[in-house]
C-alpha cells in the first residue's frame, strides 16, 4: 500500500483495481464451494424437473403440469407457507417480550439470558423434537396435568395437530429469532429511552415509537430465519406433525427416496424454494418499508 | 495487502489439491477391506459389535460401514452412476427389486460361499444372498388391549381408536396394508378395499405417523397397537415396554433381507468373505440374541422363543409378496395415502 501512495495518482488507480481483485480472492474458497455445491446442483435440479418420466429420458413438463394442476398440491404449498407464518408469529409474540427483558437487564444477567437462548442450539433438533412427543403425547406432561385437574374428560389430541406442531417449532426455532433481535437491540442507545421519557412519553409510547422501530432490522432478520427454517423442518414436521399434515419437505422425501420419481421431487423442491423465497422477499420488503418510514 | 503472483499460484495449487482430495471421494483402504452399506441403528450397532471382529479374526478383512436405509442406498448408488460409494447393499425386497430394475448389482456367484449349504433352499440367487428374515404381524400393548386376532381387527374397536398407522413408505407398512386389503377382497395389486375401509374409521385412528417415529409414539402411549416386525417387538420388550407380538390368523408375513454386490465394487473377493461371515453359524447365533433379535437364516442356529415359528421351514408357509408387481404401483399408493389421510 505504501508503494501505491509513493507511485502517484495514475498508479494508485491500477493498484486499487488490483487490490479489489485481491480482496475478491478472499471470497474465492466460499465462492467456489457455493458454485460447486449449491449452484451446480440447483441447475441440475432444474434440468431434472424438465423431464416427463422417472428414467429421465423424455424432455417435457408433464411433472410440472401434474403438480400444479392438482388442487391437493396447492393445498400442500399453502399449508407449508401457513406453517411458516404461524411459527414466525408465535416466535415474535413470545420472543419479543424476552428481548425487552434482555434490553433492560444488567450485563451479568444479559450474559445468562444469552446463554439460555443459545442453549437449545447445543442439543440436536432430533432430541428437541422427540422431547416434544413426551410433552404433547396422550400420556404426556400437558395431558397429565389436564387429566389430574379434571379439565377434560379424555386426553387432548395435541400431537399431530397443527397447533402442536407450531408450539414445538416455536421453541425449536426460537434461537433463530432471538439472536438477530438481541444483537440489534443491544446496540440501541439507552439515552434514547431516557430522552423519550424526559419528553413525556409513557412506557408504551416509548416501546412503540422508539424501541420497536429501531429493532425492526433484527426482527426482520429473525422472521426470515424462522420462516425459512420452519417451512423446511422435515424432522419436526414428520415426527410431530405425522402423516395427517402433509408439507412440501415430506413430498420431496417420498418422491426422491421411496418412489424414485426424481423429476416430480425436483418440481416439489423448486416449488418450495420459489415459494419460500417469494415470502422471504415479501417479508424483507415490508421490513425495508417500515425502516424507511421510521427514518423518514 | 495483496497476494503476490507466487502467493496466488501457491494458494490456487493448495485449493486444487484440496479439491482433488474431496473429489477422490472414498479414501483408499489398506488391502483386505470392504465397504458395506448398513441400516442405521440396531443393525449398524450389531454389525459393529459382532461382524466386524468376526470378519477381522476369521478372514483378516476390515469392515467399513456406511449407515444408509435401503431406499437411500438405491438413491445413492443410482446417483453415483457406476462408481458406488460402497461395495455391498443390504436391502428389503422392495428396494431390492428397484435396484435390479436399475441394474445396480454385479452377478453373484453363490459357490464362493462356504456356508452356502447352511442356508435353506431359495435364499440365494444369481444376484445375492439372504442374510436375515423379517416376520411382520401386529404388535399391541397387552396391559391395555386384548390381542388382535386378524388384520381386520385393527380397523375395529377397541383397537382402531388406539391404532398407530403408517403408509407405504416402508416394506413392513406396505405388506401390512396389502394384508388388510386382502381381508376385504383386495389383492397384492389391489389395495382399493383398504382405502374404502380406512375412510370409514379415519377420525378414530389414534396416530398416523412417520415410520421412524412409531416406536417412540408406542412407548409414549400415543398408540397401543401397530404393525411391526418381531425384531422391533423384541427390542422394545427388552427395554421394558409393554408390547407383545400377535400373529394374524391368516399367517404372519415373511420377507427376507438380502445382500448384493454393487456394480463397480472394488473389493469383490472381500465381499464374498464378508457375506460368508454374516451367514456363518457363529455370527448368526450372536445376532439372534437380545438386544439385536435378528431372525437367523442359518439352519444350524436355533430360533428365538419369541418368534411365531419353530424352525425356518415353517416360514415357507408364511405369506410372501411379489415386489416386481408391487413396486410399479407404489408411487400411486403413496400419493393416494397422502391425499386420503391428509386433513
Amino acid at each position: 500500500m505504501t508503494i501505491a501512495i509513493a507511485g502517484g495518482a495514475l498508479d494508485a488507480a491500477g493498484t486499487g483495481g488490483r487490490r479489489w481483485l485481491a480482496e475478491w480472492q478472499l471470497a474465492l474458497p466460499l465462492g467456489l464451494a457455493f458454485t460447486g455445491f449449491f449452484l451446480a446442483p440447483l441447475l441440475i435440479l432444474a434440468v431434472v424437473s424438465a423431464f416427463d418420466d422417472e428414467q429421465i429420458t423424455r424432455i417435457g413438463f408433464a411433472q410440472w403440469i401434474k403438480f400444479l394442476g392438482d388442487p391437493f398440491y396447492w393445498k400442500v404449498i399453502f399449508d407449508t407457507l401457513k406453517l411458516g407464518l404461524l411459527t414466525v408469529g408465535a416466535t415474535v409474540l413470545v420472543g419479543y417480550p424476552l428481548a425487552l427483558v434482555y434490553l433492560g437487564a444488567r450485563p451479568a444477567l444479559q450474559r445468562i439470558l444469552l446463554f439460555i437462548v443459545v442453549l437449545p442450539l447445543l442439543t440436536s433438533v432430533v432430541v428437541r423434537t422427540f422431547a416434544w412427543i413426551v410433552i404433547l403425547g396422550r400420556e404426556g406432561v400437558i395431558n397429565g396435568v389436564v387429566m389430574a385437574l379434571g379439565l377434560a374428560p379424555a386426553p387432548l389430541r395435541l400431537l399431530q395437530t397443527e397447533f402442536g406442531l407450531v408450539l414445538a417449532l416455536t421453541q425449536i426455532e426460537m434461537p433463530l429469532m432471538l439472536l438477530p433481535l438481541l444483537s440489534v437491540m443491544s446496540r440501541i442507545d439507552p439515552n434514547l429511552m431516557s430522552a423519550s421519557a424526559a419528553l413525556g412519553a409513557l412506557r408504551w409510547r416509548t416501546l412503540f415509537r422508539v424501541i420497536l422501530p429501531l429493532s425492526v432490522p433484527g426482527l426482520m432478520g429473525g422472521c426470515l430465519l424462522v420462516f425459512a427454517s420452519s417451512t423446511t423442518a422435515f424432522i419436526s414436521q414428520s415426527v410431530i406433525g405425522g402423516a395427517r399434515l402433509v408439507y412440501l419437505p415430506l413430498l420431496i422425501w417420498q418422491q426422491s427416496l421411496v418412489v424414485y420419481n426424481w423429476p416430480l421431487a425436483s418440481v416439489a423442491a423448486l416449488t418450495l424454494l420459489i415459494s419460500v423465497t417469494a415470502c422471504i422477499a415479501a417479508i424483507s420488503l415490508i421490513g425495508r418499508k417500515i425502516a424507511r418510514h421510521v427514518d423518514g | 495487502m495483496t497476494f503476490s503472483a507466487f502467493d496466488r499460484r501457491a494458494f490456487l495449487g493448495a485449493m486444487a489439491a484440496g479439491g482433488s482430495l474431496v473429489l477422490a471421494g472414498r479414501p483408499a483402504f489398506a488391502k483386505g477391506s470392504v465397504t458395506a452399506a448398513m441400516y442405521p441403528g440396531s443393525w449398524e450397532e450389531a454389525f459393529r459389535k459382532i461382524v466386524v471382529p468376526a470378519l477381522k479374526t476369521s478372514k483378516d478383512v476390515e469392515l467399513e460401514m456406511q449407515p444408509l436405509y435401503a431406499v437411500d442406498q438405491i438413491a445413492k448408488a443410482s446417483a453415483a452412476r457406476g462408481a458406488p460409494p460402497f461395495d455391498t447393499f443390504v436391502l428389503d425386497p422392495g428396494p431390492r427389486v428397484s435396484g435390479l430394475d436399475k441394474g445396480l448389482y454385479e452377478k453373484f456367484d453363490a459357490k464362493k460361499l462356504t456356508n452356502l449349504g447352511k442356508l435353506p433352499e431359495g435364499l440365494v440367487d444369481e444376484w445375492g444372498a439372504t442374510v436375515a428374515a423379517q416376520v411382520v404381524g401386529m404388535a399391541y400393548n397387552p396391559k391395555k388391549l386384548p390381542p388382535p386376532k386378524n388384520w381386520t381387527d385393527l380397523l375395529k374397536e377397541p383397537w382402531v381408536s388406539r391404532l398407530g398407522l403408517t403408509g407405504f413408505q416402508t416394506t413392513f407398512g406396505t405388506v401390512s396394508i396389502i394384508e388388510i386389503a386382502k381381508m376385504y377382497g383386495g389383492s397384492e395389486t389391489n389395495v382399493e378395499p383398504f382405502f374404502t375401509e380406512i375412510k370409514k374409521v379415519l377420525p378414530k385412528i389414534a396416530t398416523i405417523g412417520a415410520p421412524a417415529a412409531m416406536a417412540g409414539l408406542f412407548q409414549q402411549g400415543q398408540c397401543d397397537v401397530i404393525y411391526a416386525n418381531t425384531q422391533t417387538v423384541s427390542t422394545l420388550k427388552s427395554r421394558g415396554v409393554d408390547i407383545a407380538f400377535a400373529k394374524p390368523e391368516t399367517g404372519a408375513v415373511a420377507f427376507f433381507t438380502t445382500m448384493h454386490i454393487a456394480k463397480g465394487a472394488t473389493e469383490v473377493e472381500n465381499v464374498y468373505k464378508y457375506i460368508d461371515t454374516v451367514i456363518s453359524a457363529g455370527v448368526q447365533t450372536e445376532l439372534a440374541k437380545s438386544p439385536y433379535n435378528f431372525v437367523p437364516v442359518n439352519k444350524d442356529v436355533a430360533l428365538g422363543s419369541d418368534l411365531p415359528m419353530k424352525n425356518l421351514d415353517e416360514m415357507s408357509k408364511f405369506v410372501r409378496h411379489d415386489w416386481a408387481k408391487i413396486n410399479p404401483l407404489r408411487a400411486g399408493w403413496i400419493e393416494r395415502f397422502n391425499k386420503e389421510v391428509a386433513k
